[in-house]
């Protein structure tokens, strides 16, 4: 601080004494200071907002199977606060408050959905959360639709396992329900932080100001958009409902992943649900063909590209999440069967498997893992349909420059041949789900049912398969017509034409898988 | 004519007599010389007030040191060549049979204009803590520096009794240097001038000592106390400074050291919300506190609240919550009683005073021996001969309004009341002026009896 400030005039140099009174020496003390702990504090918000909406931290589970169950893949949103990337779901305090704000969209809440609800966590499993964008965020991960549930009888204790398919969840019904929910007007920030704190969940200042300014009108912002891209998958009422434990793999991706516009795609590609799958015991699967079609034979790309259904982008993904998935299904066991099995006839049905099934369906068949053409398995052709050229070109669009480039996707012409380790668990049968059980299987497709329940776990231990056909599987479950596109239980004759007895063997064979 | 009126009563002090019981307050403007340097406005000025029929004046502050000047162009006494001119204003006082007593001041930190002596250093305090008001800076005097300013409160005293003045009077009240040395809220030393009570007085009390020890006991010497500080009245989180029973403590022990008369006020700073009793208008404060705007480090700030309408209340809100509690009239006499109850020398009160009710009432009941009078004789120069006429009040009394309060550090000093005046500023300016022309019968038309004195 110099006392003396020269003024260059026309007229010469004026001298500015300025700072020479103790007043003045004072207050440009005093503004220097202000003025310091003004940037000081500027700087210090600054770093600490910039800390708060950068901060990308999940909640990590040493525990693989709970990893599985809660862990975040990065299926939430990312990417930047103003221009958010990925997820399908809005943040953790209006995907907690929802059920709430729209009871009677959703009377029983999400459990009623299929969604498991363990006591220990807030969230079903399924759903994971991480702080992103400066809110906590919500995703969903493997485990939504790949654990089931089962029960040996109607009181009995519910079993949750781990890489079963979710054929309790409906997973349409679901994403209906969040899209019109988020844009019902009921869902405000005052009614979020009204419902969640009636949850006992505190809401911070911080949130309420983020809730306020920005996050409900950007998540509804968002469900427009998504909304946009597979309105016209998820809410034509003349497309057949996905129903419980069935989802279309690959009409959301082509517009969540590549926009296309599904409303210009022919009608009959847009009917795609199919059975979920189990995710055990996956390292004997390398190499094969992979999914329903068998449209990839690389396990990691088969992963990612589930990952990526889930709601991941390239921007968002955890690899090293997926990674510690990917090495615990390679060696998971497939769940027992939960009730005896005749050894006798057991043994019996081995020799018929042997004979008649193994070349498709033991681990060391000659076909397993090959595609069968859809005009020798003779299956419902429309998941195989949806699944097009131009899909199979744009996968490998994704991930460019990268190890994670997709390299082995292509488009076939059948549905692929898969080994039957723990097949009990996954019932119902075919690629659409449209065989309840396995003795139904072992029938004519006349003979099979054609109309059933589905997502009901109970488990019947002869038919092997849930019970599908009482009036409690009808109220808990969704019906299965098999008449509607996308749902023919036809094809796949394969043991048809054995003798009862022959079946029945063969039948508890199968349940030692 | 009421011919045993109590207002009217002579005054005796152990060294002085005087007519009656009303005493002219310190209050000039800022008529003189810058260099302090009297003129012959102060004394048109001061002898006004003596023809108005006062028993005494109390001089405006005479600064007994330059540092120690409030303001620029009020008559000092802090050099010998300035007794000439004192003796003139006493002789002029003289000749209405009126007393004149010199207010011995220093400002210490509460320099409302530093002027260009000054500026470039901070003012000598008891702290170092700037005034709260206007943000005044100042640094804690050292023990010498304290020993010479005794001193020149001593020489101030000689001066004035070489001048032929009737007594002196230590502006020890309303958050001078002497209050910086006695409040409890201003004063933070930790040697022998602060501390307890009777380190605080030390300074006072020193100084009563060497004026003594200088002009002897003959001549009539008062202190200007507070009785009670209030020194949290703006700012409720300031500290409040000395209770009543600490200010009577010090008066007690200011009879002790050997004054005359104690003259009782309140508020440790000046202007204070209760003195002087009164408004303080915001119109005034925008047009002139920009005077006052570089004396201290809060001036820019005060200014603004004076400026911005929006603002004003939040001042007004400060200034004003202490007021509730008290009168406008006699605003410190109930404080005053309480000194009186406990000291012999007799008390002289100040705050409000212009109602000869009020004044009889407080005389009558022993609340004072006098009162002092500042701004309702600014508005009525000869309010005691309207007094002693037998009026209560003059027919435009003063309204307390305070707006010469608030020009003082601008203006020339006069009523500047315009409702006084049926809303004409012409002639209202027009009467603040004559204090200029010594010819002028100043302040005198108002009176509706002739002069009985």
């Amino acid at each position: 601080m110099s006392d003396e400030v020269i003024i260059r005039t026309a007229e010469g140099d004026l001298v500015d004494r300025v700072y020479t009174s103790p007043v003045d020496r004072w207050q440009h003390r005093f503004r220097t200071t202000l003025l310091l702990v003004v940037a000081i504090a500027a700087v210090l918000i600054t770093l600490v907002m910039v800390h708060y909406f950068l901060a990308d931290s999940t909640v990590g589970y040493d525990d693989i199977r709970e990893h599985f169950k809660y862990g975040s893949i990065g299926s939430e949103p990312g990417g930047s606060v103003l221009t958010p990337v990925g997820g399908v779901l809005p943040p953790y305090l209006i995907f907690k408050t929802l059920p709430a704000i729209c009871p009677e969209r959703l009377p029983g809440g999400y459990a009623s959905l299929g969604f498991i609800l363990e006591t220990s966590h807030d969230l079903p499993i399924g759903i994971s959360r991480r702080r992103r964008l400066g809110l906590d965020q919500v995703g969903v991960n493997c485990a939504a639709c790949h654990t089931g549930t089962v029960r040996t009888s109607a009181a009995g204790p519910e079993q949750i396992v781990l890489g079963m398919p979710a054929h309790q969840l409906d997973l349409e019904r679901f994403f209906q329900f969040v899209q019109a929910c988020s844009l019902d007007d009921r869902l405000t920030a005052g009614n979020v932080i009204a419902k969640a704190e009636a949850m006992g969940t505190p809401v911070s200042l911080m949130q309420r100001l983020l809730l306020y300014l920005m996050v409900i009108q950007r998540a509804k912002l968002e469900t427009l958009s998504l909304r946009n891209r597979i309105g016209p998958l998820l809410n034509d009422p003349t497309l057949p409902p996905w129903g419980r434990g069935r989802v279309d793999t690959f009409n959301p991706y082509k517009a969540i992943q590549f926009n296309w516009d599904l409303s210009s795609l022919p009608r009959d590609e847009l009917i795609g649900a199919a059975d979920f799958p189990s995710l055990w015991n996956q390292q004997p699967r390398d190499g094969m063909h992979l999914h329903w079609d068998g449209d990839n034979t690389s396990l990691d790309e088969r992963n990612l590209s589930a990952a990526l259904g889930a709601g991941v982008t390239p921007v968002t993904v955890d690899y090293a999440s997926i990674q510690r998935i990917h090495d615990w299904i390679l060696k998971l066991p497939p769940p027992r069967f939960p009730f005896p099995v005749d050894p006798a006839k057991s043994t019996r049905g081995k020799v018929l498997f042997d004979a008649q099934c193994a070349q498709c369906h033991s681990f060391t068949g000659a076909r397993t893992g090959n595609v069968e053409d859809i005009t020798s398995i003779g299956t419902d052709p429309f998941r195989l349909n949806s699944y097009t050229y131009l899909l199979a070109t744009s996968q490998t669009l994704l991930f460019p420059a990268d190890v994670h480039h997709f390299q082995h996707f292509s488009k076939t012409n059948g549905y692929a041949n898969m080994p039957l380790d723990g097949i009990w668990a996954r019932a119902p049968y075919l690629h659409n789900g449209s065989v309840p059980t396995l003795a139904d299987l072992l029938n004519p497709p006349a003979e099979r049912p054609a109309l059933f329940a589905r997502g009901y776990d109970v488990y019947d231990e002869h038919k092997v398969g849930f019970i599908a056909d009482t009036a409690e599987a009808r109220a808990k479950g969704s019906i299965y017509d098999t008449r509607i596109q996308g749902n023919g239980n036809g094809g796949h004759l394969y043991g048809t034409t054995l003798s009862e007895d022959q079946k029945q063997d063969l039948i508890e064979y199968l349940k030692t898988l | 004519m009421m011919e045993s009126d109590v207002i009217f009563e002579p005054l005796q002090f152990r060294n002085l007599r005087v007519k009656n019981r009303l005493f002219r307050s310190n209050i000039s403007g800022r008529f003189d010389n810058y260099d302090g340097t009297g003129t012959q406005t102060r004394i048109s000025w001061e002898e006004s007030f003596a023809k108005g029929g006062v028993g005494a004046i109390i001089s405006s502050y005479a600064p007994v040191h330059l540092r120690g000047r409030i303001m620029p162009n009020y008559a000092m006494i802090d050099t010998d060549d300035k007794v000439p001119f004192w003796r003139t204003v006493g002789e002029a006082v003289h000749r209405h049979d009126c007393k004149y007593i010199l207010q011995l001041s220093h400002s210490g930190r509460q320099r409302d204009n530093p002027g260009v002596e000054n500026f470039k250093t901070k003012a000598l305090s008891s702290t170092s803590k700037m005034d709260t008001f206007h943000g005044l800076l100042c640094e804690a005097m050292t023990l010498q520096q304290i020993r010479e300013t005794i001193q020149y409160f001593a020489d101030g005293a000689r001066r004035a009794r070489e001048a032929g003045l009737d007594g002196v009077e230590l502006h020890a009240s309303h958050g001078y240097l002497i209050t910086q040395f006695l409040s409890s809220a201003i004063n933070d030393r930790k040697d022998e001038y602060g501390g307890s009570l009777r380190n605080r007085a030390a300074f006072l009390l020193e100084i009563i000592a060497a004026i003594r020890k200088e002009v002897g006991d003959d001549f009539h010497l008062q202190a200007k106390l507070n009785a009670v500080d209030f020194a949290n009245a703006l700012y409720p989180w300031e500290k409040k400074g000395n209770t009543l029973d600490e200010g009577i403590q010090v008066a007690k022990w200011a009879e002790e050291a050997g004054v005359d008369a104690i003259h009782v006020s309140i508020g440790s700073i000046f202007p204070h919300p209760l003195l002087p009793p009164g408004g303080f208008p915001p119109d005034e404060l925008n047009w002139w506190y920009g005077t006052m705007i570089s004396s201290g480090v809060r001036g820019y700030f005060n200014y603004s609240m004076f400026h911005f309408r929006f603002l004003r209340p939040i001042f007004s809100a400060l200034w004003e919550r202490t007021k509730k509690n008290h009168p406008v009239e006699a605003v410190s006499s109930e404080y005053c009683k309480a000194v009186k109850q406990n000291v012999n020398v007799p008390t002289i009160n100040t705050g409000g005073y212009q109602d000869a009710r009020v004044i009889r009432k407080v005389l009558e009941e022993k609340y004072t021996d006098a009162v002092s009078i500042a701004r309702p004789l600014v508005a009525n120069r000869d309010l005691p001969h309207i007094l002693r006429s037998g009026k209560n009040l003059p027919e435009r009394p003063c309204t307390f309004c305070n707006r010469c309060l608030v020009n003082a550090i601008a203006n020339p000093l006069g009523c500047y009341d315009v409702r006084r005046f049926d809303g004409n500023q012409e002639a209202m300016v027009a009467k603040i002026m004559e204090v200029f022309h010594p010819e002028s019968d100043l302040g005198h038309e108002s009176i509706v009896s002739g002069p009985s004195v």
